[in-house]
């Protein structure tokens, strides 16, 4: 019987390194993959991040600038600006996860857009590099 | 069906370029032409023949897509690709451009004024709609920027009664919009259509809605309230919007435009594969999965696509279409008898 186990250990030898490899390939991938992922997720975050820290930067320089304006107009931009404030107070910036993010992000690049139009000022800065193609 | 599309009259009314879009004044007199040649034009009748009344061709850089009369029909909005919508005054027979709308970041698709005239909705290639309000010195305020769509908006249209507004969109589906808290809030996607849905149309009662898209299908989709007696599910108090007929078949390539008349009922379409067809529902047909008959098609009404089909809001059946041809014609549509 003895005899036997051996040839059974050579038989079954290319299973058994075959299960170690994947299993040590397995953690290796995985380890990389997190630091990819990280570091993926760290680039989007932070430009999501950079983008309304923008819009916060400009919505309280221009609370400040409307403080003392006080016509029927200068309130209604108060109300949108106060709205924008809000959306951008109100953004999950903790929960990478949370699933109505590009939902929220959108509104407040709508509000924003609705702000500066009120205002009819142009943003220097710009907000998103997309490529122009064909339209009909 | 032979003689149910009749010709009145034909016009070049935008030479050498491509004629984008039509729309009827609210009292039926007059007819606004826009193209790729950047002008607008208004036609008229003198005696039996149609005429261009005015040129609007300041205010533009690029090719105007479409145009809109405001209901009270002293002014007309024009959306152009050089990213601006553009408001002018009737006066007589002379218009002057008063207000320039800036805020889409490039080529405005379409325009449309709400029944009121107080609301006022653009849309772009942007992928957003934008609602302005006019006040009493015909100025313009942003009201709300909605980013509902995933692609190019290609369409707005408003309900024709209440502040409920539609878009249509590359991204393949339908959205609607109403007021919530000093905002606009999408509250209803319409999917089913399999590619660009390019034109949108209210019935007469604003209960149901046609689209029309690159897919070569027309859905029609039936609003019901929560709590219908069909049992269609409804979330929270929004309305819920089902399709409850598509047309397919009838048509070999995209159709751009589709029209439904306020007076007849009549359903026209103006498709790519250069023809007019028009559509009517069948009488005693189940208002939960209506039919609808082919009772026109003229298969060579323009000589390229056909990009817009009007029909005119006083004399029922008259149609204006215009083509890629640069080209504008007008029809007698009679519904044929039998029917």
């Amino acid at each position: 019987a003895g005899s036997q186990d051996i040839f059974d250990a050579i038989v079954m030898a290319d299973e058994r390194f075959h299960g170690e490899g994947y299993r040590e390939g397995y953690e290796e991938g995985s380890s990389l993959g997190v630091m990819e992922g990280r570091q993926h997720g760290t680039l989007h975050g932070a430009k999501i991040g950079s983008e309304i820290g923008c819009y916060q930067g400009f919505a309280f320089a221009w609370k400040c600038l409307l403080h003392s304006c006080t016509t029927e107009k200068d309130s209604r931009k108060m109300k949108v600006l106060e709205s924008l404030i809000g959306m951008i107070q109100k953004f999950p910036y903790d929960d990478p996860t949370y699933d109505k993010l590009h939902e929220d992000l959108d509104k407040i690049r709508g509000k924003f857009k609705q702000f500066c139009s009120l205002l009819n000022v142009q943003p220097d800065f710009k907000i998103s590099a997309e490529g122009s193609g064909l339209s009909f | 069906m032979k003689d149910s599309l009749v010709l009145l009259g034909r016009v070049p009314a935008h030479p050498d370029s491509r004629c984008w879009f039509l729309a009827w004044n609210p009292a039926g007199t007059l007819l606004a032409s826009c193209g790729g040649d950047r002008r607008i034009r208004i036609w008229g009748t003198e005696g039996d023949s149609w005429i261009c009344k005015s040129v609007l061709s300041e205010g533009h850089q690029r090719t105007v897509r479409k145009v809109a009369w405001s209901p009270c029909g002293n002014y007309l909005a024009s959306a152009s690709f050089d990213a601006t919508t553009c408001i002018w005054k009737k006066n007589q027979d002379d218009f002057e451009c008063v207000t320039t709308l800036e805020g889409h970041e490039n080529e405005v698709k379409s325009v449309a004024w709400a029944p009121s005239g107080n609301l006022l909705a653009t849309c772009s290639r942007d992928k957003s709609v934008w609602v302005w309000e006019v006040d009493e010195e015909d100025e313009y305020e942003c009201v709300s920027v909605l980013n509902s769509h995933t692609q190019d908006v290609k369409h707005v249209v408003w309900h024709p009664s209440q502040e409920l507004l539609a878009s249509a969109s590359y991204d393949d589906t339908v959205k609607l919009y109403r007021e919530e808290e000093d905002d606009w809030v999408c509250c209803a996607t319409l999917e089913g259509h399999e590619s660009t849905v390019w034109s949108l149309a209210f019935d007469p009662s604003g209960q149901r809605l046609a689209s029309c898209s690159d897919d070569r299908t027309v859905r029609i989709w039936r609003q019901y309230l929560p709590g219908n007696e069909q049992g269609v599910a409804c979330s929270g108090s929004d309305p819920s919007w089902k399709c409850i007929c598509t047309l397919s078949g009838f048509h070999s390539r995209t159709i751009y435009d589709i029209a439904w008349c306020q007076l007849t009922g009549a359903l026209a379409t103006a498709c790519g594969d250069d023809a007019i067809r028009v559509f009517q529902e069948d009488p005693n047909s189940d208002p939960q999965q209506p039919t609808f008959s082919l009772t026109a098609h003229l298969h060579q009404a323009h000589s390229q696509d056909v990009n817009c089909v009007a029909w005119n809001p006083k004399e029922p059946g008259l149609l204006a279409s215009c083509s890629d041809d640069g080209e504008v014609a007008f029809w007698k549509y009679q519904r044929p008898e039998g029917l």
